[in-house]
């Protein structure tokens, strides 16, 4: 048996070794998408518009696209702050963390799909990996408001959003996911790929079938904005930027399976009255891209469709008087409204 | 002893299952720098492969 000094020692290397091993995710992590999108932030500190969303405005947005039919130039133009995988809670830290290092944006974009400004953010800590990371590091107790953790889970979290190797831990597996894809498809048909994974996986982010989301209509036909959601708009609101919240496109199948249903006009009417409240131009984008092959996969736009949107976005909300300005009270552009 | 059960011997050696080196093996059980670095690997193997379960979706290239 070894003796007692010889396993404290061991022990002793072993957490110098994890020490080591924390270092290491801390340096392979320092790239990861949302420190990415945050020094992006803290790069366009001179942009007038910022877009903010999940992964629809991260691929959809193309802020040149954007800037052109705007009429905008850098350093002026937009910036798309946009964080794949993200719930409104990452969103709502975007913005405050844009606004803290020095952004002063005239216009928010806002893109949003489905119940996406409804759903009440739910997690467990497994939850918590990828690019839902960020919450363990970006003003992580002051987010925890906007999101429900377990008691059990609560623990958790705070005891795991010191340790990088917990705290980052998807970063690395997603390392891992990507070897092991990439094994997988060893003398198998390719699958099709884009900047966001398999495009086949998308489509499990969708409604199984029209019924089931008629029932999510029913069911969300009342429910508030989502608290992130809300404050995002009242501090957007509250320091006089002009928010514009948009539907984003989605193809021609989930239009008709699911937008074109008298549920979802329930549902937009009632969101359209919650957002009143915070001056919010309403923009339905939903059907500004017709041909489904400006579709990367069943959620995302491609480069050219994302060129497209940006564009016909930027000529609308650049039209606003005085020039994508705060307070701005614009008279009625057609495919725009106020709620 | 066959190649084989002298591998056997060191995997049961390495895993604690056994106090006793394989003939050759010049690792003591009080090489506290060998095993504390050891429990690091295998530490750091179960970390780097415990997300298999996770549901990926997104993987921003």
């Amino acid at each position: 048996m070894p003796a007692k000094r010889q396993l404290v020692l061991a022990a002793a290397v072993l957490l110098a070794g994890l020490v080591a091993m924390n270092l290491v995710v801390t340096i392979l992590t320092r790239n990861s998408v949302p420190r990415r999108v945050m020094r992006h932030a803290r790069q366009s500190q001179s942009a007038s518009v910022i877009a903010l969303g999940n992964s629809l405005v991260a691929s959809g947005f193309d802020e040149v696209a954007f800037n052109s039919g705007a009429g905008l130039s850098a350093p002026r133009g937009a910036a798309n702050l946009g964080l794949g995988a993200s719930s409104t809670v990452e969103q709502l830290l975007l913005l405050r963390y844009a606004l803290s290092h020095g952004v002063h944006p005239d216009l928010v974009v806002y893109g949003f799909y489905d119940f996406q400004l409804t759903t009440p953010n739910r997690f467990t800590t497994s939850d918590l990996m990828g690019n839902h990371a960020m919450l363990y590091y970006v003003e992580p107790f002051y987010a925890r408001r906007f999101y429900s953790l377990s008691l059990h889970d609560s623990f958790q979290f705070r005891a795991m959003h010191a340790i990088p190797m917990f705290a980052d831990r998807g970063a690395i597996w997603a390392k891992v996911e990507i070897l092991r894809r990439a094994m997988a498809q060893q003398g198998m048909p390719a699958e099709r790929t884009n900047r966001l994974g398999r495009a086949a996986d998308f489509s499990l982010l969708e409604s199984d079938n029209a019924e089931d989301f008629r029932l999510q209509c029913s069911a969300s036909v009342n429910l508030p904005l989502a608290s992130s959601v809300s404050e995002l708009l009242r501090q957007a609101n509250d320091l006089g930027l002009t928010i514009a919240v948009v539907e984003m496109p989605m193809r021609e199948q989930h239009r008709r399976l699911f937008y074109d249903t008298p549920g979802w006009s329930q549902y937009t009417s009632h969101i359209r009255n919650l957002l009143a409240q915070f001056n919010v131009i309403y923009v339905d984008a939903s059907d500004w891209i017709q041909e489904d092959a400006l579709f990367d996969d069943p959620l995302h736009l491609s480069t050219r469709g994302a060129a497209q949107f940006s564009q016909r976005l930027g000529r609308l909300l650049g039209s606003l008087p005085p020039h994508l300005s705060a307070h701005s009270t614009g008279t009625p552009v057609p495919g725009r409204s106020r709620p | 002893m066959s190649s084989l059960s002298w591998c056997q011997n060191l995997l049961e050696y390495l895993a604690g299952e056994t106090d006793v080196p394989p003939a050759g093996f010049p690792i003591e059980l009080t090489n506290y720098l060998f095993w504390g670095i050891w429990w690091g690997i295998l530490v750091g193997v179960v970390f780097v492969f415990s997300g298999q379960s996770s549901k990926f979706i997104y993987i921003d290239f």
